[in-house]
């Protein structure tokens, strides 16, 4: 056990490093000049000179890399260039918005996903299987983005039922969490078939079948118990997945989180928020997949082994 | 099994050859220009009608017109992308399944740290770092893309590897690249088929994504997640400018997915 946890938390943080490389690169490649993102344009050469010298834009690449890390390591992410604020504050002052959305869609699509891939597992074969495959398909084509305006479109332009974006009360949150809910749900509801059907048709389940368990002790202890180890693994994927619907529907509903952040900041060049985000999304997303892997390690001993 | 798998794929066929031909025929299908202003006065946005089918939008310019040819643009972003995915991808899988050992432990790194980035921010960070122009969203679609076609092919190759006919070409002396072109690739080919579809479907979507946010193809080609974006603001007094190139960008996109899992079936079948 010990190292199984070891080789992950490994791996965990090699990855970790590489995408502070990527990032640092990212940002190294921008064309815009961050003295003159700082200054204004009409500034004079000292000042940009100055300026240059003091984020240490003069040493050679590695060196700043090196600087780069050691300031990463002291959770120092920088300052933003527009409004000179500390980017880590920056970034748990929009946490709330976006937890507060992801963590209520991952919730409403996840549940109802398992409620109906449960419920259309038990009718599998034939047309349920058609059908369901067509409408997940289907609702996992339409584009983020468009369904919330559809929903925009019904609930706050026709019936004036909810507001149009914003944040602070329930209501403010129920189209943005349906809008990336949805896809979630979508997501879960196949899975959950695929994998309730599999498991339902396993021998194990033929062979409590034969010696008399009730169908309702099959379904819950044996089909659904082996049937969720494998979605596990998905909660821990789709955490990645899930940051994309996040930028897009915050997009959508102005909604004040880390997405829409990132998509000003990438605006106004602003790039240490920029790479901030990105960073912070990224470890957010090996977080969660070293949780799932140790996680897993707990639940089924066989992959110690792996 | 097999007549629901042709059913699927003759589906997203007939939607994948409907997106081609409004793609292809845009001139003849439409007397407009999608750039051009073709209301002579201009009273708003007006509604679908005979000379308008799909009515035209705040600028005075042909929906239809502008939902033709953004075919195009969807079109051209996707194949570039997916084919730049696909080189990258297939290339890596071969290699990484073939020699396996410290190759592959180092390049199915580098697929764990692509999969570990946040997709839309990397693409939205990449777009906007380099130059705007036709080739930087199918470049940076593409340069993201390519996890799915290294894990599956290496998956493939790590057992084709394995084949008598593969082993024979060893022992007899085949090099390493003859091997993996002559041998190897072949065999991979049906699985990228279907890869290759579905990845249609992926770069679709994100290239609308991202137009959505304001970081596709530039101005003025025409793009529907940019239709969607711009005409918002307008969504409560001329909903079908949103609906439209919506409705365009679920079309394609479930065309190529259908085209693809009906593929995955058919060629499961056809394996087994």
């Amino acid at each position: 056990m010990a190292g199984y946890l070891l080789r992950r938390v490994l791996r965990a943080l090699s990855t970790l490093l590489g995408t502070t490389l990527i990032v640092f690169l990212l940002v190294r490649v921008v064309p815009a000049d961050p003295a003159v993102s700082i200054a204004g344009p009409k500034a004079d050469p000292e000042t940009l000179a100055a300026i240059r010298k003091d984020l240490g834009l003069d040493q050679p690449v590695i060196v700043q890399y090196a600087r780069y890390l050691t300031a990463l390591a002291h959770g120092d992410l920088g300052k933003s260039y527009v409004t000179g604020r500390r980017v880590v504050d920056v970034i748990a002052q929009r946490l709330p918005a976006t937890a507060l959305l992801g963590v209520t869609s991952l919730a409403f699509g996840f549940l109802l996903g398992l409620g109906t891939g449960m419920f259309t597992a038990a009718r599998r074969g034939g047309s349920w299987d058609l059908g369901v495959l067509l409408v997940t398909l289907v609702g996992l084509s339409l584009p983020t983005f468009w369904i919330g305006n559809v929903l925009l479109y019904v609930f706050a332009h026709r019936f004036h039922l909810l507001p149009l974006g914003g944040y602070g009360t329930a209501r403010h949150l129920i189209l943005p969490a349906l809008t990336l809910g949805l896809a979630e749900f979508y997501f879960y509801a196949r899975f959950v078939h695929t994998n309730m059907g599999e498991a339902l048709s396993a021998d194990y389940v033929r062979t409590a079948r034969a010696k008399g368990v009730s169908p309702v002790r099959i379904y819950v202890r044996h089909a659904l118990r082996n049937a969720l180890i494998p979605i596990v693994t998905l909660l821990g994927l789709d955490i990645a997945g899930l940051m994309s619907g996040v930028v897009l529907t915050e997009t959508v509903f102005n909604w004040p989180g880390l997405g829409r952040l990132a998509v000003q900041a990438v605006f106004s060049l602003d790039i240490p928020l920029v790479a901030g985000t990105v960073l912070f999304s990224a470890t957010l997303v090996l977080a969660s997949n070293l949780i799932v892997d140790l996680l897993y390690g707990v639940i089924d001993p066989r992959v110690q082994r792996g | 099994m097999t007549r629901r798998s042709r059913w699927l794929s003759a589906c997203g066929g007939l939607l994948v050859g409907l997106l081609v031909a409004v793609a292809a025929l845009a001139p003849w299908l439409t007397p407009y220009d999608p750039a051009a202003i073709v209301v002579e006065h201009y009273h708003g946005p007006e509604r679908p009608s005979a000379g308008h089918p799909l009515g035209t939008d705040t600028l005075g310019r042909d929906v239809w017109a502008r939902v033709a040819y953004g075919s195009r643009t969807s079109l051209f972003v996707g194949v570039l992308a997916m084919g730049l995915s696909l080189v990258i991808g297939v290339s890596v899988g071969l290699v990484s399944g073939y020699f396996g050992g410290a190759v592959d432990a180092t390049l199915m790194w580098v697929v764990d740290l692509v999969l570990t980035m946040p997709t839309l921010l990397l693409l939205i960070v990449l777009s906007a770092v380099l130059p705007p122009s036709l080739f930087t969203v199918p470049l940076v679609i593409g340069l993201v893309g390519w996890t799915t076609f290294a894990r599956t092919v290496r998956g493939e190759v790590l057992s084709l590897r394995e084949r008598d006919y593969v082993v024979a070409a060893r022992a007899l002396g085949a090099s390493h690249g003859r091997i993996i072109r002559r041998h190897l690739l072949p065999g991979v080919l049906p699985g990228v088929v279907v890869l290759a579809a579905l990845g249609m479907s992926g770069a679709i979507a994100i290239d609308a994504g991202l137009s959505y946010i304001g970081l596709g193809v530039p101005h003025p080609t025409p793009s529907w997640g940019r239709m969607v974006s711009d005409f918002q603001t307008y969504l409560g007094v001329a909903p079908w400018l949103v609906m439209v190139p919506g409705l365009a960008i679920a079309l394609g996109v479930v065309g190529f997915n259908l085209l693809g899992y009906g593929l995955t079936d058919l060629l499961g079948t056809r394996r087994s």
